[in-house]
């Protein structure tokens, strides 16, 4: 196991020297904290390229890290996982009463006089074909919400998660110059990701050859940055942020956490609300 | 817990296997599953309990003695608390609690503060629908209070219209009714409805007296009177009154509302579209003679 | 290999004494050499024992299905989850019970026990067409309901 997991360690130690090999750090911008942090080191993160399969790293992004190296709270995130699966199921398994089985109003035989045991209706549940005592009642919805800030934190403990286990990259952007699912595999193979990744762009119109590449692979998914959660963060192996998406789901993030006015999200559910 | 935690576990991740869907766990103790109890005597009762309404089940309604004469029904009227439901309230907001909404720079200052910016603060809330008609100002922090405001609220003491005067603010009491207060308590959300700003109705008979009174500071009371009152009040807790005509944010400290007014800046019968950044105000003749004072 | 085995303890933490390390020497060839073990001499079986049915001595094994594997990475599972965390990420006014779309409009972010979403479902679909074109399941359900009402009113605790 350890054997495995030990090369995860070549990371996020960026040297003097390996700034030094950088392609062209000129070009790149700097990234700029929002809400500065005042007690924590700032994370770091390579920018990696996309256009071609071996690895360039452009430069070095700094994280935030109240939202890249906050607690990973694994318990959180299980909460977050559950009521992701939770809130949307509805069971839809149904048995009939007594009542709702069709017949069984006439007394199907004297009360005496027979030798028989004494019965009101066929549809009782004593027979064969009766109704069903407390069985499931559709629909049984097992909805409940999760709190606004619990969620918060679940995105933000998994992506800290998934920086320290060296699972989460950052590129450019996600223009690759064909359309041959080919090239994503071979890419996805030499930099060690995945298998499964998991692709998040800022908008929800992605360009078409990663579309084209990435349909056929059922394991390369491609995701908007409002359609991130935790439970897609975790199936994926690997999470690979364009630099436009990070910004996005970092700046969200960081005014969810610092707004003063949180009153309205933290209140309670009500049906019908928004 | 500080950071130092999440930095350690951090850490302690990069040696572990991936966190992954199949190995998260709930908080250790966390969830319980009920269980029956166990051996000879587990489930004797069945979990109804021990005799009486849970094995009967016979649960009685609330208030039900079981045939004697109920407590509610034994005495025939109760005229302590006749006519609540009728009578106004307002929810306090002290001048600490205003003071520090200042400082914190939840309000503006430079400003004329109305229910409006309070309510904005997200800090302070009222239900109209439960009868609550506004701030009562009260005179908790009265002694400490420095900040120079032009304020408005619905309900003032005496201490507290001198504690403000004494620091060089204005202070007024004014009436607004159920349809304003409804537009302002989410003044955004009012606007992206689309409606005409309703007009302030007047106060009823009770409350005309008190909106109409210049110790009050009411919005109806003659102005004049109004500064005689100050001057009074000056000499009464023993203050220099702060002159307000020589004081450079003159403009700021003399702006009122008009009595139809419920927005500063903003007049009844204008429809405010949020979207367009645009202000509609109606033309038609009858509709302005409607909404004029 | 006993050296092995002492340092072994050693480093466990017990005391071993020499004596205690008996050496016996078990090899599973011999085992399988000498064939099955003979239980219940004499007596013939005439029930197959393992298997599918049917339990027929020489009739042929029922056929097991095929296993086929659920596969993980359908596009409802690999993106199972996309959206739950809209209202954080993307538009603010947007609750994540809005976009439900799989199950029932009425049934959107209700949760609660069944007489709580039997009354939400009467409220609901009383001024559609479903009074009408089902009456039967209109029926039962008013007749659940008020079933309902009664059980939970007066036979349990509500407090």
């Amino acid at each position: 196991m350890f054997s495995c997991t030990i090369p995860k360690l070549r990371i996020i130690f960026p040297t003097a020297r390996s700034l030094s090999s950088l392609a062209s750090p000129s070009q790149i911008e700097p990234r700029q904290l929002a809400f500065p942090p005042k007690y924590q080191q700032p994370r770091q993160v390579w920018l990696e390229n996309f256009d071609t399969i071996e690895e360039k790293k452009l430069a070095i992004l700094e994280l935030h890290p109240e939202v890249f190296a906050a607690n990973p709270r694994v318990d959180i995130i299980h909460d977050n996982v559950r009521w992701q699966s939770l809130y949307r199921y509805v069971s839809y398994a149904h048995t009939k009463s007594r009542f709702e089985v069709r017949g069984g109003g006439r007394k199907p035989w004297p009360q005496k006089g027979l030798g028989r045991a004494r019965h009101g209706s066929i549809r009782s549940p004593l027979f064969r074909g009766g109704g069903v005592i407390h069985g499931p009642k559709s629909p049984n919805p097992h909805f409940y919400m999760l709190p606004f800030y619990t969620r918060i934190h679940g995105l933000t403990a998994t992506l800290s998660i998934k920086l320290a286990q060296d699972d989460l990259h950052v590129i450019t952007d996600l223009e690759i110059p064909t359309d041959d699912p080919n090239f994503v595999e071979e890419l996805v193979k030499s930099r060690k990701w995945g298998p499964s990744v998991l692709f998040v762009d800022e908008s929800d119109i992605m360009p078409r050859n990663i579309t084209a590449a990435t349909d056929s692979v059922k394991h390369f998914n491609l995701m908007p940055a409002y359609g991130l959660n935790v439970y897609s963060m975790l199936k994926h192996d690997t999470l690979v942020l364009t630099r436009a998406a990070l910004d996005l789901i970092e700046s969200k993030l960081l005014t969810h956490l610092h707004k003063n006015n949180s009153v309205p999200n933290t209140q309670k559910y009500k049906l019908n609300q928004v | 817990m500080g950071s130092n935690t999440a930095e350690k576990a951090l850490q302690m991740l990069k040696f572990l296997p991936r966190v992954c869907l199949a190995n998260l766990k709930p908080s250790p103790g966390s969830r319980t599953s009920k269980k029956r109890g166990r051996g000879q005597h587990g489930g004797d009762k069945h979990g109804a309990g021990n005799k009486g309404s849970g094995q009967r089940q016979n649960y009685m309604r609330l208030g039900y003695e079981t045939g004697n004469n109920p407590f509610y029904l034994r005495f025939p009227h109760e005229p302590y608390y006749q006519g609540h439901h009728l009578r106004r309230e307002y929810p306090p907001l002290s001048m600490l609690d205003l003071l520090k909404l200042i400082e914190m720079n939840r309000l503006d200052a430079s400003k004329p503060i109305d229910l409006v910016s309070i309510l904005n603060t997200g800090l302070y809330k009222i239900f109209p629908d439960q009868r609550q008609y506004g701030v009562n100002l009260t005179d908790e922090g009265a002694d400490v209070f420095n900040a120079k405001v032009n304020i408005e609220v619905q309900w003032a003491t005496e201490p507290v219209i001198a504690a403000i005067e004494r620091a060089g603010g204005v202070i007024t009491t004014a009436y607004y009714d159920q349809h304003s207060l409804q537009a302002m308590i989410n003044a955004k959300k009012f606007f992206e409805r689309g409606v005409p700003i309703p007009r302030r109705m007047m106060p009823p008979p009770d409350a005309i007296e008190y909106y109409a009174d210049p110790t009050k500071r009411g919005y109806l009371a003659d102005p004049e009177k109004i500064s005689e009152e100050r001057l009074v009040l000056a000499q009464k807790y023993g203050y220099e009154l702060p002159q307000i005509e020589k004081d450079p944010e003159y403009e700021m400290l003399t702006e009122r509302k008009d009595p139809r007014q419920i927005f500063y800046g903003l007049h009844p019968g204008w429809v405010v579209n949020l979207k367009d950044k645009v202000i509609l105000k109606p033309q038609d003749e009858e509709l302005e003679r409607y909404y004029a004072s | 290999m006993l050296l092995n085995k002492l340092t072994v303890a050693f480093n466990i933490g017990k005391v071993c004494l020499p004596e205690a390390l008996q050496v016996r020497f078990r090899y599973h060839a011999d085992k399988v050499a000498r064939g099955p073990l003979l239980r219940r001499y004499g007596y013939e079986e005439k029930i197959l024992q393992r298997g599918t049915l049917p339990r027929l001595k020489g009739a042929d094994r029922l056929c097991k299905p095929l296993y086929t594997p659920k596969d993980a990475w359908t596009e409802k599972r690999a993106l199972f989850g996309q959206n739950d965390y809209i209202d954080i990420l993307g538009n603010e006014r947007l609750h994540p019970t809005r976009i439900l779309y799989n199950i029932p409009p009425w049934l959107r972010g209700v949760g609660g026990n069944e007489f709580q979403v039997m009354l939400r479902k009467r409220n609901m679909l009383a001024k559609t067409v479903y009074p009408l074109a089902r009456p039967t399941k209109w029926n039962q359900l008013q007749k659940r309901i008020n079933y309902l009402y009664r059980f939970l009113n007066k036979k349990t605790k509500t407090v």
